[in-house]
């Protein structure tokens, strides 16, 4: 099967049905997004397809419609993307196990609300869960990205 | 090859706690330093001076903050206290966690474990917290939690890096044939300022490791801190943000399989019939092998990924066991219900409490009962680990709390000897205490004895997680106040009863030692309160225990603790006709520390100003591992939905090593403390934990989430912990703002089963 | 409700509401479809889909925040699609799946609404897509995302019937006259 993952064209031998996520990680070795609960429920291992949001846990390889872009696809320690950024400003991440997803979804909002409400936050980013709880910061890294990109 | 010198030993040996001396312990086995664990893998042209440090001829210095990282920023702050001292920038070091070993045993944390309260300075208080330093240091336990990294932490890590620069001086003194002392040091260089002339640290390493120092070195008065007591940005935040492979679940090793394993969700049960036909002959399916060990029983599915291996898993036949015990809600309740009845252990009397009740009036009396459910550590990433054993040498990558432990129940599972396993600790996504458990690391050793030597990763489902977590026990609590005249309490008779974690956990490390009686978690939190109350009775009872494990939740007993102390301390203010923050600071007079947080967060909040209607605030305080905290939340009411608007959190930690850190934990910690008094609980039925992921166990979400204000305040006399001290206060200030608010006083967590929130 | 209700009466053709008759006693099969929590907690009123069944307890708002956004298929950030595929999840309460997985229009009120006023909306061309009776029988039994009622996936009760089924049913009922019962 064949994928273009963060601009690579990636060949993954393997079943239809099998998770995205879990080719990611086990055979093509990305590992930005992560595993917590197998069942959309949790937002850890949220990439995009085709620029979409998608939970990768959930998202068969045979339904993959589009180019995949994981959080290593984004941005890279000295070229960031203006999310990551704002995440290191606000110091978001503890444990960061979620933040991956975090940002991801982040990126989705502001895709396309470019200077999202707190509301809109709110229906974007109850889909990921943090159990650090950093949402607060959370929230104010969003508002920055916010700033920075529309100024 | 370096030795450590004399002062090193000596130094690193005086950190444990002098107090061990009156003790009947052999002085002279106390005062054995432990081996450096890093002499035997210093590379080429690396340097070792102490455990802590090592500096290569060229590049980064590598400094070992043998403590987890599990969000909580102790890389960065433990690096920091190096740093300070090293005179390097924290950019100019590179963080690892090293190896498990004796000589970053936890000695603060154990020091802990001691039934006083942490504001007792008696001489017994201080001699049992000394034993427990002995103690500590001959279980040698490495292991990160009770809040303790950064006090136990503080003078070692900053006597390492201070040893590591004067050795640093006194090789470029010896080089430029000037006294050390006329020298100083910076950003990574020894400079003589008489000469101008400069030197790097790597240049100087390999000679400078090799020198015995022949005084202690001075660390430096706080006032001279560069690093210490300000922000610094986390070392671990680029990763975290770039989505690099620094957990568990991310170890990718050459020739590795993947695995996950299903145990019998009744706890202690075994597999009655298994049929493996259907799975084994699955697409990418390796192996199935059966798991029987005195933690679970189950098996593991190995195979080429760890999807190939769960889908494998779900198709697997199993029959499970199930223990004739009924472990269910209503036996578990009953088995607390009658604990709470019976005789308690006294952790606190004072006065005459029984005296005082005897001829209560009814109306003076305010008497309450209040229950706290069993909760799930639910941390992110779920409990994995990866091991190999080959060639009689096993090595596990786990994302665990305790090295030590967790090499000690490998070795024993894999049947060699502990100086045979390695054990890497990598960045853990989420523990709040699961991950001091070795269940999983365990599991993944029995896995590696059947891949001939390949190294096998092991992930649980969220559902393996959630059903078989130790979790946080149930609890219950009987409470009684008597008022006076003028609306305080004249005495106070609390007894909480409680399945004991310590009964539950011992067996689990070490399935041959004798489980002890009582269990200071059940009362930690309620006995231990700076309330001046003349009559003043805190018991605890151990419940009986059906076989739910128990174990470590982040503020331990503290977490239900602080519920039922504050909660009961706000019925007692509304029978008094008191203001509750009114009523605190004349109880806690006595304790300045205490005045001091509940008066900035009332100040903060303006807790006296009013309210609209659908709005209201409650007050809680509480001072846990040796810190103290006030918080008051506001929430607010529309069409029946409660919003929590904002949490205003006072925390004096007596040093704060880094205001940011501890504000974020700070933030964490209480918003932890909401989330499980909002909507968590796990429930038990047919011998098996009832919720499996987050469907049904889904914790606070942004949209549930308040803002949270903080303010550090550092006037205790002791350095307090900070990773836990959040959660205590949150779920009874929350609790009381919507008896402020309703007139509904909710004993029983969590809440949502009484109100909806937004 | 009551207001909802008064409507409901107002449209009702035809002069009979005896619960023997025969046109009554199809819709009745067809109001335990639509009434399903299969289908009905996806055809809300406000802006929250819903979750019930065995292993969610009664019906309870979706959690994670889940909203309906401006066209039914979520918000930014959050779609529908983020989490549900073109099929079900093999995961015990993973989420299930369907091509255009998205909330039914505001108007197509059926959770917690009367067996006459989801009868009553049924009919309404207003309220039901512009449709005819024939139209909407076509749809139960051809469209995919109504088809998922009666293959949920695991762990979930399906709808009862088919949409095969179904579509007969709304067919004879049409053909009786489409009475719709009171309340």
């Amino acid at each position: 099967m064949r994928l273009t993952v963060n601009g690579n064209p990636i060949e993954i031998d393997a079943e239809a049905e099998m998770p995205l996520l879990w080719a990611l990680r086990d055979l093509a070795g990305i590992k930005g997004p992560k595993f917590g609960c197998g069942i959309a429920a949790c937002g850890a291992c949220t990439v995009l397809v085709a620029g979409q949001p998608v939970r990768s846990c959930v998202l068969p390889l045979g339904q993959v419609e589009g180019d995949v872009t994981t959080i290593e696809g984004i941005g890279r320690p000295g070229a960031l993307h203006a999310v990551q950024e704002a995440w290191i400003v606000e110091q978001v991440a503890q444990c960061g196990y979620c933040q991956a997803g975090q940002i991801m979804s982040a990126v989705a909002l502001l895709d396309e609300i470019p200077n999202p409400s707190d509301a809109d936050i709110d229906r974007t980013m109850g889909g990921n869960l943090c159990r650090c709880a950093t949402y607060p910061k959370i929230r104010a890294a969003i508002k920055r990205a916010a700033a920075s990109t529309g100024a | 090859m370096s030795r450590a010198g004399k002062i090193t030993r000596r130094v690193f040996l005086g950190a444990a706690g002098a107090a061990a001396a009156g003790l009947a312990v052999g002085y002279y086995v106390y005062r054995r330093p432990f081996p450096n664990p890093l002499e035997a893998q210093a590379g080429e042209g690396e340097a070792v001076f102490n455990p802590f440090v090592k500096i290569p001829t060229e590049g980064p210095i590598t400094v070992i903050v043998p403590r987890a990282e599990m969000g909580q920023g102790v890389t960065t702050t433990l690096a920091a206290l190096i740093a300070e001292e090293l005179d390097v920038r924290l950019d100019q070091v590179t963080v690892e966690h090293g190896p498990a070993a004796s000589a970053y045993a936890n000695i603060g944390m154990l020091e802990e474990g001691v039934p006083f309260p942490r504001f007792d300075d008696s001489t017994i208080a201080e001699m049992m917290r000394g034993g427990m330093g002995v103690v500590g240091r001959f279980l040698a336990m490495q292991a990160t939690g009770g809040s303790s990294s950064t006090t136990d932490g503080f003078t070692r890590m900053r006597q390492a890096g201070a040893l590591a620069r004067e050795a640093l001086k006194a090789q470029a003194a010896r080089r430029w044939q000037v006294d050390a002392a006329s020298l100083t040091t910076a950003e990574g260089f020894v400079t003589n300022p008489a000469t101008g002339e400069t030197v790097a640290y790597g240049e100087l390493a390999l000679d400078a490791a090799r020198v015995d120092l022949t005084a202690d070195p001075i660390l430096r008065d706080p006032a001279e801190w560069k690093l210490l007591g300000r922000p610094q940005p986390r070392l671990d935040m680029e990763a975290k943000v770039t989505g690099a492979p620094i957990f568990g679940v991310d170890v990718d090793l050459p020739d590795m399989v993947f695995a996950t394993i299903r145990m019998n969700p009744h706890f202690g049960g075994t597999i009655r019939t298994l049929d493996d036909a259907g799975s084994l002959a699955m697409p990418g399916v390796e192996k199935l092998v059966i798991i029987e060990t005195h933690l679970g029983n189950g098996f593991g599915v190995i195979a080429r990924s760890t999807w190939h291996a769960m889908r494998a898993a779900d198709a697997v036949q199993v029959e499970w066991e199930r223990p004739d015990r009924a472990v269910d809600d209503d036996a578990i309740w009953a088995g607390l219900e009658a604990a709470v009845a019976g005789r308690g252990s006294n952790f606190r009397d004072d006065g005459d409490v029984e005296t005082v009740f005897a001829d209560a009036p009814r109306e003076r009396m305010v008497e309450a009962e209040y229950r706290v459910p069993f909760l799930a550590h639910a941390a992110m990433e779920p409990m994995n680990a990866t091991a190999r054993f080959r060639d009689g040498e096993l090595d596990v990558w786990a994302p665990n709390q305790s090295p030590t432990l967790t090499r000690m129940a490998c070795a024993r599972e894999a049947g060699i000897s502990q100086e045979n396993c390695r054990v890497h600790t990598t960045s853990l996504g989420g523990a709040f205490g699961r991950r001091l458990e070795v269940d999983y690391a365990v599991y993944a050793t029995r896995l590696a004895m059947e891949t001939n030597g390949r190294p096998v990763k092991v992930t649980w489902t969220r559902e393996e997680d959630m059903t078989h977590d130790m979790y946080r026990p149930a609890a219950m609590g009987r409470f009684r106040a008597r008022l006076g005249e003028d609306g305080m309490p004249q005495a106070l008779d609390m007894k909480i009863a409680s399945p004991s974690i310590i009964a539950s956990l011992l067996p689990r490390l070490y399935p041959r030692l004798p489980v002890p009686g009582s269990d200071t978690a059940i009362v930690d939190g309620s006995f231990n309160q700076p309330y001046s109350i003349a009559n003043y009775r805190v018991s605890g009872v151990v419940a009986d225990n059906p076989g739910v494990p128990v174990g470590f939740w982040r503020a331990v007993g503290n977490s239900f603790n602080g519920f039922f102390h504050e909660a009961f301390m706000d019925e007692i203010a509304t029978a008094g006709g008191i203001d509750p923050v009114e009523l605190r600071l004349s109880l806690m007079a006595d304790h300045p520390a205490a005045v001091g947080v509940v008066e900035k967060v009332a100040d903060m909040a303006e807790w006296s100003a009013s309210l609209p209607a659908n709005r209201a605030k409650g007050f809680a305080f509480a001072t846990s591992f040796g810190s103290w905290v006030a918080e008051i939340v506001e929430i607010s009411e529309t069409e029946g939905r409660i919003r929590l608007e904002k949490v205003w959190i006072a925390a004096d930690v007596g040093r704060a090593l880094d205001p940011s850190i501890i504000e974020a934990q700070l933030m964490s910690g209480a918003l932890f403390g909401l989330s499980a008094a909002m909507f968590e609980e796990v429930n038990f039925a047919d011998g098996r934990a009832v919720q499996t992921n987050f469907h049904d166990y889904d914790p606070l979400r942004i949209h549930q989430s308040p803002d949270v204000e903080v303010a550090i305040l550092q006037n205790a006399p002791k350095m307090g912990g900070v990773g836990e001290i959040g959660t205590p206060p949150a779920a009874p200030a929350l609790a009381n703002a919507i008896f402020a608010l309703t007139g509904k006083r909710i004993r029983q967590l969590p809440l949502a089963r009484e109100v909806d929130f937004a | 409700m009551r207001r909802l209700f008064a409507i409901a009466l107002f449209l009702m053709p035809g002069p009979a509401f005896a619960q023997d008759e025969p046109g009554l006693i199809e819709w009745e099969g067809l109001y335990r479809v639509f009434s399903h929590p299969r289908c009905a907690n996806c055809h809300t009123e406000d802006d929250h889909p819903r979750w019930s069944g065995a292993h969610y307890g009664e019906a309870r708002i979706h959690p994670f925040n889940v909203r309906r956004g401006p066209d039914g298929f979520g918000n930014p950030g959050m779609t529908c699609r983020t989490c549900h595929q073109e099929t079900n999840s093999p995961v015990l309460h993973g989420p299930p799946g369907s091509p255009d997985w998205h909330l039914a229009p505001q108007e197509m009120v059926w959770f917690e609404k009367s067996s006459g006023e989801i009868c009553a909306q049924i009919k309404d061309p207003a309220r039901n897509g512009g449709k005819t009776l024939d139209e909407v029988a076509v749809h139960l039994r051809d469209d995919a995302l109504v088809a998922w009622g009666w293959e949920p996936g695991p762990g979930r009760e399906p709808a009862p019937g088919s949409a095969e089924e179904t579509y007969e049913a709304l067919k004879r009922w049409a053909e009786l006259g489409a009475p719709c019962p009171q309340g």
